[in-house]
């Protein structure tokens, strides 16, 4: 049936849990472009005899493939939107380097796109905030104190904050320790947000 | 040395400093820890906590923070050995030591630059003077210098002789004197050191500092409550103490609840409320039901003498006699009938007399947030208990209990107290037939001065008595039970000696020893020094890892030669 490998992808991109990027599907979208593309010059030699043969019978057909074609290309886009938007949260979850098993799942117009994301969003955050501009990436909720306490759930190791000094993160420590600091691991799951 | 005052010389010397705390794996120390967590929050002190289940733990954990942390305090650790000797550490590190084992180790009191104890310093503590244990050793050179230097000085032959005889004479003397006074210093420390006991609670402790600094909270008040209340559960601390400290308590909470007088309706029954409760000493029996909780609690089983016959028809008279209809008193608590409960205190009370528990009710503290939860000490101190040492996952790594347990003291998580609340069910469950069983195939020996028990690898629930705070529940339990029902006089009042299995793999068992049961008992325990004679006359293979020194672990093969050991040691 047409169409099917349009919602195919819509469901691949359904199925991962949310804000996660699976790999771009290169060949799914292939065939739908095909599809699109033989759909399109069976409408033009139909459309061609339809005038020419005056035949009337045939417009349905043309109209039905004409609608296949819509879909198609609104399931495409809104693949390719979507991807988008997933790649944009990763900017303010993950900063501007990404894991590097995210950016393989990008194609390679993704990843410009995130390039040029990054900068108009670094140049913006450079225009406010005075001299040294302001990082909205941090703090995305209102913070309730200077400092957090935090639980280490895997060892890292040692880790180091603003003053210099040194912390070993051991499984199962706890810490108590600037904020921002801590913002990072803690999206990488390194360590855990306690609240008492 | 001992702190005078708290705040100055604790607080504020940590006010801007990154601390690290080494907390010890018990209840007490647990609510102490989070006392000075809300401390060092308020005042955005940067910590590191670091829970250590042992000696090893402390020193590895030591090693690993000693570059980035100058000061440490140890929470219930450290203070009876000598610390500096054990951690090696550099002449900057600082230590703050809140610790309820006594008797605190000589060096760690007298030294003046690197600990600090943060100990009350008339806490019944006894410890001998300074120069009883320490001796400066200049003075004897001093007089043997001047003993040559006259010697060269002098000119006939004559002469010197009689000055060497002199200085010999007085080089004897000296050396007299000296051997009298080390025989003597063995002697004090030997008699300082030879029972092992509790002091006041640490986060009783803390709660105080708190109190100084007027940041005492609720809260901080209410995990006082549990420290203490955990000293007496695990009969750490002596009847008398437990009292005089619960009216020190008293007096917090009074001054805490004075808002509640004023108007009917001043605070929301969201907030939380301390009350003083001479509630009755069942355990758990709020969320349990009446009967379960009678049968399991060790109190009321070994009056009624539960694992007999006899015992269980007593029990049914006990609840006819209160005229409690069987159904009531097997649903679940808080299902019960509204009318029975109202009176259920006194009646029990009056009910007990008759047969001969005195003292069913104890005085404690309950707390109530919210409409549905309300909970006692020692129901608490069961939860955090179960979760600190529960053995159902596989990977049972210490810290992870540490972890949940701790969290199981916050009001927010009361998923994971009351999942706390199930498994001290379960604990209290196995120790009560494990003590039935025991006592009934007679497994308990009499080896002379003192009772021996071992639980055999086949025994239902033997994995929870792997841990310490379980075996030593079990233990004294047991031993209650045992003077119950026996009729020889003379094992009355012998202590008892308890071995469980360990660890499979590495064949080892962990050996108990808890002193003889009495009514106005003082709680000392001298078998941490007998354990360590007894290893080191038999080289038994042993593992004195435990910061309570009673409790080793053993390789299995040399069980019977280090009870031999014992045995000849004690008797």
């Amino acid at each position: 049936m047409f169409c099917e490998k349009a919602i195919e992808l819509i469901r691949e991109l359904h199925r991962v849990s949310d804000g996660q990027l699976p790999a771009f599907n290169e060949d799914g979208l292939r065939q739908v472009l095909q599809e699109m593309e033989a759909l399109y010059e069976q409408n033009q030699a139909d459309v061609s005899e339809a005038k020419a043969a005056g035949r009337g019978d045939l417009i349905p057909s043309i109209k039905l493939r004409h609608c296949c074609l819509l879909r198609n290309q609104r399931c495409v886009v809104a693949y390719l939107y979507d991807r988008l938007l997933r790649i944009r949260a990763l900017r303010w979850e993950y900063g501007s380097v990404l894991p590097a098993n995210v950016r393989f799942h990008m194609s390679a117009e993704e990843v410009q796109w995130f390039g040029q994301y990054k900068k108009s969003l670094a140049s913006f955050m450079r225009s406010i905030g005075g001299q040294e501009g302001l990082d909205v990436t941090q703090d995305m909720k209102p913070p309730k104190s200077l400092y957090i306490q935090v639980r280490c759930l895997k060892d890292h190791g040692e880790f180091e904050i603003d003053d210099g000094t040194v912390i070993l993160l051991k499984k199962n420590s706890q810490h108590f320790l600037p904020r921002w600091k801590c913002e990072q691991l803690i999206r990488q799951g390194v360590l855990e947000h306690v609240m008492s | 040395m001992f702190i005078a005052d708290i705040k100055k010389d604790f607080y504020e010397v940590v006010a801007n400093q990154r601390v690290a705390l080494l907390v010890a794996a018990d209840i007490d120390g647990l609510c102490a820890c989070k006392i000075l967590q809300a401390l060092f929050h308020c005042d955005q002190i940067q910590y590191t906590l670091v829970p250590v289940t042992g000696w090893q733990d402390l020193s590895t954990a030591f090693l690993e923070h000693k570059e980035q942390f100058r000061y440490f305090v140890l929470i219930n650790c450290g203070a009876n050995v000598d610390l500096l000797e054990m951690l090696q550490p550099d002449s900057d590190s600082i230590f703050f030591i809140c610790d309820t084992h006594r008797p605190v180790d000589v060096v760690n009191v007298y030294n003046d630059t690197q600990i600090k104890l943060l100990i009350k310093e008339d806490d019944d503590l006894g410890v001998p003077t300074y120069d009883d244990i320490f001796r400066d050793e200049d003075e004897e050179e001093e007089g043997e210098g001047s003993g040559n230097e006259s010697d060269e000085g002098s000119e006939p032959s004559g002469k010197r002789r009689r000055f060497d005889e002199g200085a010999i004479e007085r080089r004897i003397e000296r050396q007299r004197a000296k051997r009298q006074w080390e025989a003597r210093r063995r002697e004090i420390l030997f008699d300082y050191e030879q029972y092992e006991y509790h002091g006041t609670s640490a986060a009783m402790m803390f709660f105080e500092l708190a109190w100084v600094l007027t940041k005492d909270t609720k809260d901080m008040l209410w995990w006082s409550i549990i420290g203490l209340t955990d000293q007496w559960v695990h009969d750490k601390i002596p009847h008398m103490k437990y009292v005089s400290d619960i009216a020190t308590v008293q007096r917090h909470v009074s001054r805490h609840n004075h808002r509640n007088e004023d108007e009917e309706n001043s605070l929301s029954i969201d907030c939380m409320r301390i009350s003083f409760e001479y509630d009755l000493r069942l355990a758990l029996y709020h969320h349990w039901s009446l009967y379960e909780s009678i049968c399991n609690s060790y109190y009321t089983a070994c009056s009624f003498k539960l694992w007999t016959l006899k015992g269980q028809k007593k029990l049914q008279e006990f609840l006819a006699d209160m005229g409690l209809p069987l159904r009531q008193v097997k649903q679940k608590f808080k299902s019960m009938d509204v009318t029975i409960k109202e009176n259920l205190r006194d009646v029990i009370e009056e009910s007990s007399n008759k047969y001969g528990m005195k003292d069913i009710r104890i005085q404690t503290f309950g707390v109530h947030f919210g409409f549905k939860n309300s909970f006692l000490a020692s129901d608490m101190v069961h939860a955090a208990a179960a979760l600190l040492e529960s053995t159902e996952r596989d990977e049972n790594d210490p810290t992870d209990n540490f972890i949940k347990a701790l969290d199981s003291l916050s009001r927010s998580n009361l998923d994971r107290l009351l999942s706390g609340i199930d498994l001290a069910k379960k604990k209290l469950i196995a120790i009560q037939q494990t003590v039935a069983s025991c006592i009934c195939t007679n497994i308990i020996l009499s080896q002379g001065p003192f009772l021996y028990c071992y639980l055999m690898e086949g025994t239902p629930d033997v994995k929870l008595f792997s841990k310490p705070l379980a075996l030593t529940l079990l233990c004294k339990y047991l031993l209650k039970a045992f003077v119950q029902s026996t009729r020889n006089k003379r094992c009355k009042l012998l202590p008892l000696i308890m071995a469980a299995p360990k660890d499979m793999e590495k064949g080892t068992v962990i050996v108990v020893g808890i002193p003889p049961e009495s009514e106005t008992s003082d709680k000392k325990n001298f078998f941490g020094r007998a354990f360590e004679k007894a290893a080191e006359s038999t080289s038994s293979r042993t593992l004195h890892d435990h910061f309570d020194t009673s409790i080793i672990e053993l390789k299995s093969e040399d069980r019977s030669k280090f009870l031999d050991a014992l045995i000849t040691l004690l008797s």
